[in-house]
């Protein structure tokens, strides 16, 4: 493993990451070693309070994967590391925020590290790595993957970081088993409301009413982890015209496709995906995988 | 008695090859009837057919040696189509009818027991095929005489057609008393009656755009929508506001559904006699033979019959990776090729790609409370749109089912109005590079898409904004042509550049 660039870290030396030793206290069992590509650094500088975990459902809206693609943007622009664990959805989508803000970032893979798991994420995987980002498993080179890894790798997560965010989540999830590691650590949770009849949303809006801090955006985030108002991240985009400003606020009254925004605008056609394009081309909305619209984070310059 | 020799066709994919049926009436032998030259079984068995017609119709059946002979002999002759030329031959070789005005016409029948003749598939083709090699008449059933016809009617090549009712007026030919084929009117440019309107379509002004983009540039489509969003009810309309088919496209379009048999390719007895832009609508559990096209004798697919016209592919996330994967060939080069051991045959096959698809296996799209799929399953369905396919989808767009209020609404704007304004812009591309938008290249683009700096401008910042491939923005000029051909401008606005930018296809998540 060392010769292709991997490397590893046995429990008690130099580097290892402090917070894990945490986990025997609460009855989980510390790993003996960690396995490992990629930015090493990233572990011996360590800080879990500058780490947060951005973790959610594989089975996830384009709600989701956009909400957690904002925060691992926004948390990696304001210098913080994130940590997830690479699944479909949100969890790679939070990855890929970070990689977007030019931020480090740490998957933690259920399986061993030099297996890019789930396969259809290479890509990431790969972009990981290319980035400054890190690889880690304590599963060594050559294992099977095994279903029992995902809930073992989940300990480790909410281990390393200070703070844990749940984006997306139903119950009885592997999410739900990330919220109680991270709970019996004493990490603190947080979690972004979702709509009350999504399954989806069952553990986000259960912790939420719990008393979990909420996070609306990648501020709510930051105002948490750094505290009120240390960093701004909400963006402020270009001036719009009055017809894009009315198309903005019907994508945000969840008109999703043109059609909608047409129709609810009294437009046509044309001039509807003329609006929409040219707010796609300013960054104001993202389409997603099947073309429908939803608002990024990004807010128009006050009158 | 001398020999006969009447000219005659089979039809190989949709084209007519010359066969010339030979028949030697032996004077003497002991009594047999042989057809030599690689008959099938439908040929073979004519021999029983021609035996009882000649019988039937009042003429003697020589009782002596008689061979038939179809060549080229190293062809294999399918079909009944030789039945009336084999009967003449005979009748012609044993003297019982003459020989000199029969020999100058080609003829393409079959006949039934009582001595009346049936129609065959591929009758225009051959037809046409019969005015090329110079021939003056072209013997039929008077069922197929109209479609015998047609090649005249659309100025191909063509002869006089003979409609025969039984094997008996066969001594009528070269007389005063030639029975004769008058043609009804055909308009090859009307309109389609295909009873359904354009102005159905109501509360979706984004999905009619993009049908009116399709109709201009020939784009291939792909709609992603719920159950009931008005997929299929989108794409049926889609042939009534399609230019008319020119003279030699309407031959196209003919000559396949006449092969596919005297009922039409749709087995109503329709669709042979008209020249509209076929609609062809597969089944998703359709194999690749029944997609591209297969068999022995080769037949034509769906690719095929869709020519010229539309191919819609519903549920295409539910149809096998073999058979979309077939549709490559088709898809690039516009035609199929069919290689069988002793011939291969090409079939046409450029039509309009339409594509409908779930957004997500159960329907409903990720973003619904009720969708039950997962991620992956999502993903793997929404990749199956990949590869060629992809490649010729310029046009991409996500659908809602309209609100009741849109339903309840106005009618939204005719087949025939839309129809004008796609004529005009068609119109435009044929005089400008001769082809349809869709089928610009590369190098054709730079020279026909001329870009306005501020559309340029737009067009950078779609690469670097929005992750625009390389061929994603070729498919963005195409239709960014088509949108400015509409609206009736030489250069592409920025405003075009923005319309084709809504309808580009986004790389899977």
């Amino acid at each position: 493993m060392n010769g292709l660039g991997g490397w590893r870290i046995r429990r008690g030396e130099a580097g290892w990451p402090e917070p894990l030793a945490e986990l025997p206290a609460v009855d989980e069992d510390e790993p003996e070693m960690l396995f490992g590509f990629g930015a090493r650094e990233l572990l011996i500088q360590f800080e879990p309070d500058r780490t947060v975990t951005i973790v959610g459902s594989r089975r996830s809206g384009s709600y989701g994967r956009e909400v957690a693609r904002e925060l691992g943007f926004g948390a990696a622009s304001a210098g913080l590391l994130v940590v997830s664990g690479m699944a479909l959805g949100c969890d790679s989508a939070a990855h890929e925020g970070a990689l977007d803000a030019n931020g480090a970032t740490v998957a933690v893979l259920g399986g061993p590290a030099d297996v890019p798991y789930p396969r259809s994420k290479e890509p990431l995987y790969r972009r990981i790595l290319a980035s400054g980002g890190a690889i880690v498993s304590e599963q060594p080179q050559g294992t099977e993957v095994h279903p029992s890894f995902f809930p073992a790798r989940n300990r480790i997560m909410a281990a390393l970081a200070g703070w844990v965010v749940i984006v997306e989540g139903a119950h009885r999830s592997g999410t739900q088993h990330t919220v109680k590691q991270a709970a019996k650590l004493g990490r603190e949770v947080l979690a972004v409301p979702g709509p009350v009849n999504s399954t989806l949303s069952e553990l986000p809006n259960e912790l939420l009413s719990e008393g979990a801090p909420v996070v609306r955006d990648a501020q709510d985030l930051l105002d948490h982890v750094l505290g009120p108002g240390q960093t701004q991240v909400r963006g402020v985009g270009p001036e719009l015209e009055p017809e894009l400003l009315e198309a903005l606020i019907a994508v945000e009254g969840k008109a999703g496709t043109c059609d909608a925004v047409a129709i609810q605008l009294g437009l046509e056609g044309n001039a509807a995906a003329v609006a929409l394009a040219r707010l796609e081309l300013m960054g104001y909305v993202a389409g997603d995988a099947v073309g429908r619209y939803s608002r990024t984070q990004l807010s128009p310059p006050l009158p | 008695m001398a020999i006969a020799r009447i000219q005659t066709f089979t039809l190989l994919g949709v084209d007519a090859f010359d066969v010339s049926v030979e028949v030697d009436v032996a004077t003497n032998g002991l009594p047999s009837f042989a057809v030599v030259g690689l008959p099938d079984t439908a040929v073979r068995e004519s021999r029983e057919r021609v035996r009882a017609a000649v019988k039937n119709s009042g003429f003697k059946f020589p009782e002596t040696r008689i061979v038939a002979s179809l060549a080229p002999a190293d062809v294999r002759k399918a079909g009944p189509g030789f039945d009336l030329g084999i009967a003449a031959g005979l009748l012609v070789s044993s003297g019982q009818l003459p020989g000199d005005s029969l020999q100058s016409c080609a003829m393409a029948a079959e006949l039934a027991l009582d001595g009346s003749v049936r129609p065959v598939p591929g009758t225009i083709a051959m037809a046409e095929r019969a005015g090329e090699v110079g021939l003056d008449k072209i013997i039929v059933a008077c069922e197929s005489a109209a479609e015998a016809a047609m090649p005249a009617a659309l100025g191909a090549h063509s002869c006089r057609v003979i409609p025969l009712g039984c094997l008996r007026d066969l001594t009528l030919v070269g007389t005063p008393g030639e029975p004769v084929h008058s043609p009804r009117d055909f308009e090859p440019g009307a309109p389609p009656e295909l009873g359904v309107d354009l102005e159905d379509l109501r509360g979706q002004p984004n999905l009619r755009r993009a049908l009116e983009a399709v109709a201009a540039g020939g784009h291939g489509m792909l709609i992603l929508g719920p159950p009931g969003a008005g997929k299929s009810l989108a794409a049926r309309r889609l042939p009534t506001i399609m230019p008319p088919l020119d003279n030699p496209e309407a031959m196209e379009v003919l000559r396949i559904a006449s092969a596919c048999g005297p009922g039409g390719p749709n087995g109503n007895g329709r669709g042979s006699h008209s020249a509209h832009r076929p609609f062809r609508a597969p089944h998703h559990t359709i194999s690749p033979a029944g997609l591209i096209g297969g068999g022995n004798p080769p037949r034509p697919g769906e690719v095929t019959l869709a020519h010229r016209g539309v191919l819609f592919l519903d549920e295409l996330g539910e149809f096998s990776r073999n058979s979309l994967e077939a549709l490559r060939q088709p898809l690039e080069d516009g035609e199929v090729t069919i290689s069988r051991v002793r011939h291969s045959v090409r079939l046409p096959s450029r039509f309009v790609l339409i594509a409908a698809s779930n957004p997500c296996p159960c329907g409903h799209g990720e973003d619904s409370p009720k969708c039950n799929c997962s991620a992956l399953s999502a993903q793997r369905y929404r990749n199956r749109i990949s590869g060629a396919l992809a490649d010729r989808i310029d046009i991409s767009l996500s659908i809602e089912q309209p609100t009741p209020e849109a339903l309840a609404g106005e009618a939204g704007e005719s087949s025939a109005a839309v129809r004008e304004r796609v004529i005009r812009a068609r119109q435009a591309a044929l005089a400008r590079q001769g082809c349809a938008n869709a089928e610009l290249g590369p190098a054709a683009l730079r020279e026909h898409v001329p870009l306005s700096k501020e559309s340029r401008r737009e067009l950078t910042s779609g690469h670097s904004r929005l992750g625009l491939s390389g061929r994603g923005h070729d498919r963005v000029c195409r239709v960014a042509r088509t949108l400015a051909d509409l609206a009736g401008r030489d250069e592409v606005s920025a405003e075009d550049v923005h319309g084709a930018l809504g309808f580009r296809r986004r790389t899977p998540q």
